[in-house]
């Protein structure tokens, strides 16, 4: 009996000690990574927070001290606030929806089983792998009113009178750089659709398909319903990453032709940068951060949901 | 019969719908080099051709070696392999504690961290970053750049370490284990040597981040002597506005290293960047 005790204790300790030592190590392992978060994302963070409230000023150090919502009342008061929310919305919703549409009909060509499947893949995944600046101003070259390609063979196909100055323009600026962001993102939506597509049982479809359904139908009914956890993560992280996204614009109009194209990330350059206003910046920054958190919340709560359904 | 023709039809429209897919991706890479290889008269036409008449690498001397781009070369790949080396060690470690320890709390709450953190964006923290660079004496160094690029592929890369690791059966550590190898002898000599398909897809992932990232390249660096390519042909593009052929050889140059990779990794790296986002 006081054996079988002891062994019992000295088991529970082994197992005891064992928990000790994994938490040990997963946090020596986990260590790396959260000091880099916590140093260069979860401080500066703070930071932003903290001087959305007061006074900082890059170059004029004698502005300081608590500013409460001035920041705000600067930056909601800025002639470009509202134009530059609408780009933004703009900018986003049309290049995710182009990117989706894109590229679920590139997964599904891809998905078919034909000769020269894996070549085509590569051609097609190619301009996610270019840098923006490189995609933007390739296609500044294609698109130039003078020497482009495109607008000689517009004028030559007779589609336009007049070449047309796409980046140059406030009528085209927008739909051009939606475009070629288009261009550059599509292939990883297509990539992310089409391993989910192969992951969905041949049975299913062939039985669908002996009952006399069509490819449209198959296609709603059958393959899309199973691409909706992948579409939910898709299309969340590209609506974020877009609507914060500097680079496409800055390389290709810089915001303009006259604050055409000017969106929210380019708006906290335009007061970090130029007008060395951080103050303002900072409170745009957290205006944006705290929408995205509301948009993370709403988004976990809905992954959450699919998840219940599909267990 | 019928169903035989159709599936024939439907094979063509396949094929074209592809076609066209390819020329759209590919079309701009082919005009790049083109122009790249054109000499100015020929580039500076109301008739742009395909055939390049006198080709020439006259482009690719001028951006090199006039206009310095082989430092901006240099640099490029200073602070892109070694961000990846940097990134992928942190990355295998979070990675592995992602995998084996996920009841912990500890483990979740990471977990959901760096999920969140893939929801801020760079832009927003610009200043901050600028202002704790400055006041780590490392702005205009290699090092701002190596350690913001770190940062900001952990979480991704991570994600996609982990769930490989969720693929290898933890009998194989338990055998080591027994044998009275340590936790970090055993991920060394047990858990990596059977990770490299993944190892090259998380990478190179890292390494295409780095590589062809522009903001932080833009703003934290304005002295020659540490610029990267990015921002290079960016200011390149400023200052010679009519130079097309120099700043399509400039882009050549710039897509070149990581499209060859590319090539030949395709495979493992499409795997290990689908594993990665799922899940993310």
């Amino acid at each position: 009996m006081e054996r079988d005790g002891r062994k019992m204790a000295a088991k529970q300790k082994r197992v005891l000690d064992r928990r000790k030592r994994d938490r040990k190590t997963a946090f020596i392992m986990l260590l790396p990574a959260l000091i880099f978060l916590a140093l260069l994302i979860a401080y500066p963070l703070g930071k932003v927070v903290h001087d959305a409230f007061s006074y900082v000023h890059l170059i004029n150090h004698s502005l300081r001290g608590f500013a409460g919502l001035d920041n705000f009342k600067t930056i909601i008061e800025d002639e470009h606030f509202i134009n530059d929310t609408k780009n933004t919305l703009v900018w986003t919703i049309f290049s995710v929806t182009g990117e989706y549409i894109v590229g679920m009909l590139g997964a599904v060509l891809l998905n078919q089983e034909f000769r020269g499947r894996a070549i085509f893949r590569a051609f097609v995944f190619i301009p996610w792998l270019v840098p923006i600046i490189v995609a933007g101003m390739t296609w500044d070259w294609m698109l130039n009113p003078d020497f482009g390609i495109i607008n000689y063979l517009l004028v030559n196909l007779h589609i336009v009178k007049e070449p047309i100055n796409f980046m140059g323009d406030v009528r085209y600026a927008m739909p051009t750089v939606i475009f070629v962001n288009i261009w550059r993102s599509f292939p990883y939506y297509m990539i992310s659709f089409l391993a989910a597509m192969q992951s969905i049982p041949k049975d299913l479809l062939e039985a669908a398909s002996i009952d006399g359904s069509g490819m449209f139908t198959r296609f709603f009914k059958i393959v899309l319903p199973q691409l909706k956890s992948v579409s939910l993560v898709i299309l969340f992280i590209h609506v974020i990453w877009t609507s914060i996204n500097f680079d496409f614009i800055w390389v290709m109009t810089e915001g303009g032709p006259n604050y055409a194209t000017e969106t929210l990330p380019i708006m906290i350059y335009r007061y970090s940068m130029k007008k060395f206003n951080v103050g303002a910046a900072s409170a745009l920054s957290t205006m944006m951060f705290v929408t995205m958190t509301i948009l993370f919340v709403f988004y976990y709560r809905k992954r959450a949901q699919i998840s219940n359904e599909n267990n | 019969m019928s169903q035989k023709k159709t599936k024939t039809i439907c094979k063509i429209v396949t094929y074209i719908l592809l076609i066209i897919y390819s020329v759209f991706c590919v079309f701009p890479f082919l005009w790049m080099l083109i122009s790249a290889l054109k000499p100015k008269n020929e580039i500076r036409t109301a008739i742009p051709s395909l055939l390049i008449h006198n080709p020439t690498i006259e482009n690719f001397k001028r951006v090199l070696i006039d206009s310095g781009f082989i430092n901006y070369i240099k640099n490029s790949f200073v602070v892109s392999i070694s961000a990846t080396l940097l990134s992928m060690v942190i990355a295998i470690m979070a990675g592995y504690a992602l995998s084996r320890y996920y009841k912990q709390k500890l483990v979740k709450t990471s977990n959901f961290m760096m999920m969140l953190s893939q929801m801020i964006p760079g832009v927003l923290l610009l200043v901050p970053l600028y202002i704790i660079m400055q006041r780590l004496h490392i702005l205009e160094t290699h090092l701002s750049l190596i350690l913001a690029y770190t940062t900001f592929v952990i979480p991704l890369c991570t994600f996609m370490m982990s769930s490989f690791f969720d693929t290898i059966p933890y009998a194989l550590e338990e055998a080591a284990e027994i044998d009275g190898s340590s936790r970090f002898a055993t991920i060394v000599h047990v858990i990596l040597p059977v990770s490299i398909p993944s190892l090259v897809s998380t990478g190179l992932y890292a390494f295409i981040n780095a590589w062809n990232e522009f903001m932080f390249g833009y703003v934290l660096i304005s002295s020659d002597r540490y610029r990267t390519l990015t921002p290079a042909i960016m200011l390149f593009k400023g200052a010679n506005t009519v130079d097309w052929g120099g700043l399509m050889a400039a882009s050549v140059i710039s897509v070149l290293p990581v499209t060859v990779v590319f090539l030949f990794l395709q495979k493992y790296f499409l795997a290990g960047l689908m594993s990665g986002s799922v899940k993310g």
